[in-house]
């Protein structure tokens, strides 16, 4: 499949700080993961690709146009549906008057029009009935959902949802997932997550980055063969091992060398993601 | 549950045709809410039952207009204009109450300075110091991360950036001029003097603008104010006149510096935007 979204060389600094270093990815339509630890620099990438930030080198082109350019960046944000992690809202404010004022925003200047597009977007993500409630009464799930709601406005072409899943109960997740599927059947969706098994269950791609740049890109079946070999139940704490945690069932899992007595295990996402990191050694999760 | 009767033909007929009194009509009402097969054999226009239900659910949950956007469409803005005019948080109704009362503050302080005979108009100069900063004040909380909650999504959207934020700062320089020029006429002095703020405040709102294609709205205003004081107490000091910055070569002065900006500003808007490129591509 053709990339919608290409990213080369892109880089990033706070002062001494290196964010992003020499970022090169792709990905095209459907639902792609971007995954890794706090500070990896996946917020300052998605902020570049949302064009609230710009990069201090490198190129990005997103649907076939340059945020360069001050035109086509225009065009783009016109087209892109964005979730930022921390959305900020006005508490005064109802969701029907929020999300609005936000597709006043986005240019949907016929208010009959628009206001069918708000009701729309607040049926999907099922606040429909809470159109009058005013923002500071809201739950963080629901705080959540508005945000969802907001960056479905105008039907994007491009999602970029940073953490969407933060807050939302089980049900609300299930509900995300369904959601978020059948967008990514003809739209290119950009989901930042540190939940693994939203990927799993999610993504047809995944990205790692790690200290500003991209430590792992493909399916998520390859991101768990990268843990192939190296994942073991035993019925005991093993010694030797790096990572190893309790099962609910009372038994160690543990990945990296096998312990003596362990049996191997299918691999999952999580732990491909956490061999792929080398993360230090646990005891318990 | 459905009722054990049904209505007649012709009764449906009536009640379609509109020939029904309303006693008949919300009878009829009553029980077609109960009899699904009733319901059936009312003829309708799908469309226009879902723009009727569209209609009302549209009473329901739109927005109430707020009164400052009921003001700006009466002057002719844009419904969706106003309603994003509305929402700067420089024109919420706390900051029009906090520049009123700084405005009725110094005109109160100029009638009771004027009564003493060595300050003489000179009792003016509270007024004229502080009118020009309201509007570069208003501007540092119209637009940006700092103090607009909704600024990240703004951003990412077709109206940030430059858009946003000089519709907001002509906004707040037009709300800031007609409050304090209605305070104006109510000054103990002559007309020339009383308006003397006005091309400072120009002056000084153009700065922040250009300022602020550099740094953070906020700190624009802040500096620039700071260096406003800082200027018009060097220069009633080394003139022995406190209305000295208020002189006509003074305004000459102002009027030149907003000529020069307000192109500037043009010339530089594009940097107002966060995802503009700081940087020139080898």
């Amino acid at each position: 499949m053709d990339p919608t979204v290409t990213v080369r060389g892109l880089t990033k600094k706070y002062g001494r700080n290196v964010v992003l270093d020499d970022l090169t990815l792709e990905f095209g339509r459907g639902v792609t993961g971007l995954l890794g630890p706090n500070g990896a620099g996946k917020t300052t990438l998605l902020r570049s690709l949302a064009t609230t930030l710009a990069p201090d080198g490198g190129r990005v082109r997103a649907l076939g146009l340059d945020p360069e350019d001050r035109s086509q960046r225009t065009e783009l944000r016109s087209r892109l549906g964005y979730l930022p992690q921390d959305p900020g809202f006005y508490p005064h404010f109802t969701l029907f008057e929020l999300v609005d004022y936000v597709a006043i925003l986005k240019e949907l200047t016929d208010r009959r029009e628009r206001h069918r597009e708000v009701r729309r977007v607040l049926a999907e993500v099922d606040l429909a009935d809470r159109a009058t409630t005013k923002v500071r009464r809201l739950s963080g799930g629901m705080k959540q959902r508005l945000a969802l709601a907001q960056a479905l406005l105008g039907e994007p072409d491009l999602l970029i949802l940073d953490e969407p899943t933060v807050g939302l109960d089980p049900e609300q997740r299930m509900r995300f997932r369904a959601l978020v599927s059948r967008l990514g059947e003809d739209r290119t969706v950009l989901l930042s997550t540190h939940q693994t098994e939203d990927v799993a269950a999610l993504c047809e791609r995944v990205i790692v980055m790690n200290r500003g740049r991209v430590a792992f890109q493909g399916s998520p079946g390859e991101l768990a063969s990268v843990a192939s070999g190296q994942v073991w139940v035993a019925g005991a704490a093993p010694s030797g091992s790096r990572l190893f945690w309790r099962t609910s069932d009372g038994r160690y899992r543990s990945l990296g060398a096998g312990p003596p007595g362990a049996a191997p295990a299918a691999p999952t996402v999580e732990d491909g993601y956490l061999l792929l990191l080398g993360e230090p050694v646990g005891t318990a999760k | 549950m459905n009722p054990q009767w049904h209505l007649p033909q012709e009764l449906i007929e009536q009640y379609a045709g509109g020939r029904l009194g309303p006693v008949q009509v919300m009878s009829v009402d009553g029980h077609l809410a109960r009899c699904e097969r009733c319901r059936a054999a009312v003829p309708y226009e799908r469309e226009w039952l879902a723009a009727s239900w569209e209609r009302v659910e549209d009473l329901v949950d739109r927005p109430r207009t707020r009164p400052l956007a009921r003001l700006l469409r009466l002057f002719g803005v844009p419904e969706h204009v106003a309603a994003f005019l509305a929402a700067t948080p420089a024109l919420a109704r706390g900051w029009l109450v906090a520049v009123t009362a700084v405005i009725a503050f110094a005109v109160a302080a100029a009638h009771l300075a004027v009564r003493d005979p060595q300050a003489g108009l000179g009792g003016l100069a509270p007024f004229l110091v502080l009118a020009p900063v309201l509007p570069p004040a208003g501007i540092a909380f119209a637009y940006g991360p700092r103090v607009d909650p909704v600024h990240e999504l703004q951003a990412a959207t077709p109206m940030g950036g430059a858009r946003s934020l000089l519709l907001r700062a002509v906004a707040v320089l037009v709300t800031a001029i007609v409050l304090t020029g209605a305070a104006t006429p109510l000054l103990p002095g002559p007309p020339g003097l009383t308006a003397a703020w006005l091309l400072p405040a120009l002056a000084l709102t153009s700065a922040t603008l250009a300022l602020s294609t550099r740094f953070s709205p906020p700190t624009s205003a802040a500096a620039l104010s700071a260096a406003w004081f800082g200027a018009v107490v060097t220069g009633a000091e080394l003139t022995g006149d406190v209305l000295a910055p208020f002189s006509p070569e003074a305004q000459a002065l102002y009027g030149a510096a907003a000529l020069i900006l307000i192109p500037l500003v043009y010339l530089r808007r594009a940097r107002f935007d966060s995802g503009e490129p700081r940087w020139t591509r080898p």
